[in-house]
């Protein structure tokens, strides 16, 4: 079974701050599930025929609208989302702080 | 609802309109009416629009000023439909059926409800789902279970299952659903209508909420084929802004060969003896239709579910790190700015999409990325090529939509067993086809039950033909 400490260490890498007693219930339900999924690790013995995955990056160049932009005129609506704004600017929280390492 | 306007299909509706015996505000209310009547129970809108009828009059508006100068309209004018809410409707709330976009408002109209506008559709509501799209039974909605309007004590199925419920109720004409891992077929089986996932990048996906960006897509629920033609119809087409979109002549089109494939290797154990009983029915109509049936098989498909789920943490983890409180939606403080994005999201969040974005996590991490994600990137391979090649030979591969009717709400609190259920519809999503749920006969009495046709892709024409073969056979023995 998965670590009380893996689970916590996951919430930190995924931003999650978890409720009271999640922690034991995310233990089973994660052990469960990564050893139902972990049957794919007998996939490539199945094959004859060596697998070429289909990810891989397409580039392509950006190619300006002839519009300008998509979203045009859309610039108050997306302020009025903003959680606290001041002067028509989305305020955020002061990333560097004196008193961090 | 013996003889509401409500009852009418997409078709009958628009004919009835064009030949003037109706208007769309005669359509709307009778919607609006079953709304009144069953909503509080069904829960399967969360918010039915206020302008439904000042968007039907304005619709039966510009029907009469194209009838005076001559010009044709669309077969949506003026029919009222139900938007699922996780698709952008300009000015509207979208959720998502979660706590982190509880208010958030949608500053732009998705690529679909710019096409369905054009045509003159009337909004009647966004409809409840499983929050994010993730799920299977609209039981993971942050604003309670959508019920099965065939069984109130049942799931309505999902995550569409709003959209779903909405259609089969009288509710909507119709409705817009997403599917990523079989959201708009199975509300489609449990609750008795029409849905099709359409072929990867055929409809735009532009405006609708990313889940997992290599499965997702926009898909109709409609009350008949020819209906769900319709919708799908006036969604499609290549989208400059969707760089995923394709266009229509991609895929070479393939004449009907008559004979569909059926994977009998995965018809034994786990299939409720009622749905085995349905398929075997409509698989001999359809061959007494001149349909043969051919026995195949797809050895790749044991390792579906679970490649299925590894792409769906890994996605997921990565598109949910948008929602962090800061430029919208939920906004938590805490007392760093790590902190405001944990809070935020440990409570803007539920617990299926939290167990989710870790899951995702993990099987991203440097540790075990080759050993999950690398692998399931694979198998996914292996199973396009099994499946093309399977396509090949025949028009579509059959399998019911899913292994049992609605079940009961709550009946499967444990996430394992919900996954499990999704068996015959992740397939198509992990290979880019096409796919159709249609109702099959079943005895009186007894909960509505789908069947699924996978097609080769851009085939849609071909999951029309049989879907309509299926509807007609029904009709029959009916």
């Amino acid at each position: 079974m998965i670590s009380r400490e893996e689970i916590e260490h996951l919430a930190t890498l995924a931003r999650i701050e978890l409720r009271e007693g999640e922690v034991e219930s995310l233990q089973k339900d994660i052990s469960e599930i990564l050893e139902y999924v972990g049957q794919v690790s007998a996939v490539q013995g199945n094959t004859t025929v060596p697998i070429v995955p289909l990810n891989h990056n397409v580039m392509r160049a950006d190619v300006p609208r002839a519009d300008g932009d998509a979203l045009a005129g859309k610039e108050e609506a997306a302020r009025v989302a903003f959680p606290k704004s001041e002067n028509g600017y989305n305020v955020v929280r002061k990333i560097i702080q004196k008193d961090e390492l | 609802m013996e003889h509401s306007l409500a009852q009418l299909s997409i078709a009958e509706a628009a004919k009835k309109l064009q030949a003037g015996e109706i208007t769309s505000v005669d359509l709307t209310r009778a919607c609006l009416v079953e709304i009144q009547k069953r909503n509080g129970a069904l829960n399967a809108y969360l918010e039915v629009f206020a302008d439904a009828e000042a968007q039907a009059k304005a619709a039966d508006e510009v029907r009469a000023a194209s009838v005076s100068k001559g010009e044709s309209v669309s077969p949506l004018l003026g029919i009222p439909l139900a938007i699922k809410d996780n698709i952008l409707v300009e000015g509207r709330v979208a959720s998502a059926a979660s706590k982190i976009l509880e208010h958030y408002t949608a500053t732009y109209d998705a690529t679909v409800i710019q096409k369905l506008k054009k045509a003159g559709v009337v909004f009647l509501g966004r409809t409840n789902m499983d929050e994010f799209a993730l799920g299977g039974s609209t039981e993971n909605s942050a604003f309670g279970v959508t019920k099965n309007p065939s069984d109130e004590t049942r799931v309505a199925g999902g995550t569409s299952g709003g959209s779903a419920a909405a259609v089969a109720a009288g509710m909507a004409l119709g409705a817009l659903g997403s599917d990523t891992g079989g959201s708009v077929r199975n509300p489609a089986s449990f609750c008795g209508v029409v849905g099709l996932k359409p072929t990867y990048g055929r409809v735009s996906r532009f405006g609708l909420m990313a889940a997992v960006s290599s499965f997702d897509q926009v898909g109709p629920l409609a009350k008949t084929v020819a209906d769900a033609k319709i919708l799908f119809d006036a969604i499609q087409g290549v989208d400059p802004l969707d760089s995923t979109s394709v266009s229509e002549t991609l895929y070479a089109p393939s004449p009907l060969k008559k004979k569909i494939g059926v994977p009998r290797h995965l018809l034994g154990e786990g299939i409720e003896e009622g749905v085995r009983a349905a398929f075997d029915q409509t698989l001999a109509e359809l061959e007494k239709n001149g349909f043969e049936l051919v026995d195949i098989a797809l050895p790749s498909i044991s390792f579906a579910l679970a490649t299925y789920y590894i792409t769906n943490f890994a996605e997921v983890s990565s598109n949910l790190s948008r929602f962090d409180g800061v430029r919208y939606g939920l906004s938590k403080k805490g007392d760093s700015l790590v902190s405001d994005y944990a809070k935020s999201r440990g409570e803007g969040f539920g617990p299926e999409v939290r167990r989710r974005i870790m899951l995702g996590t993990y099987v991203l991490s440097a540790g075990y990325y080759d050993a999950y994600y690398g692998k399931a990137t694979a198998a996914r391979t292996q199973l396009s090529t099994e499946l093309s090649a399977v396509l090949s030979g025949v028009d579509a591969i059959a399998t019911p939509t899913m292994p049992f009717p609605a079940f009961a709400i709550g009946a499967k609190s444990d996430p394992l067993s919900m996954y499990v259920a999704d068996i015959f519809t992740v397939t198509a999503n992990l290979t880019g086809n096409p796919a159709l749920s249609v109702p099959m006969q079943t005895e009186s009495g007894q909960l509505p039950v789908g069947i699924q046709f996978i097609a080769a892709h851009g085939a849609e024409s071909t999951l029309f033909t049989l879907g309509a073969a299926v509807e007609e056979a029904t009709h029959k023995v009916a």
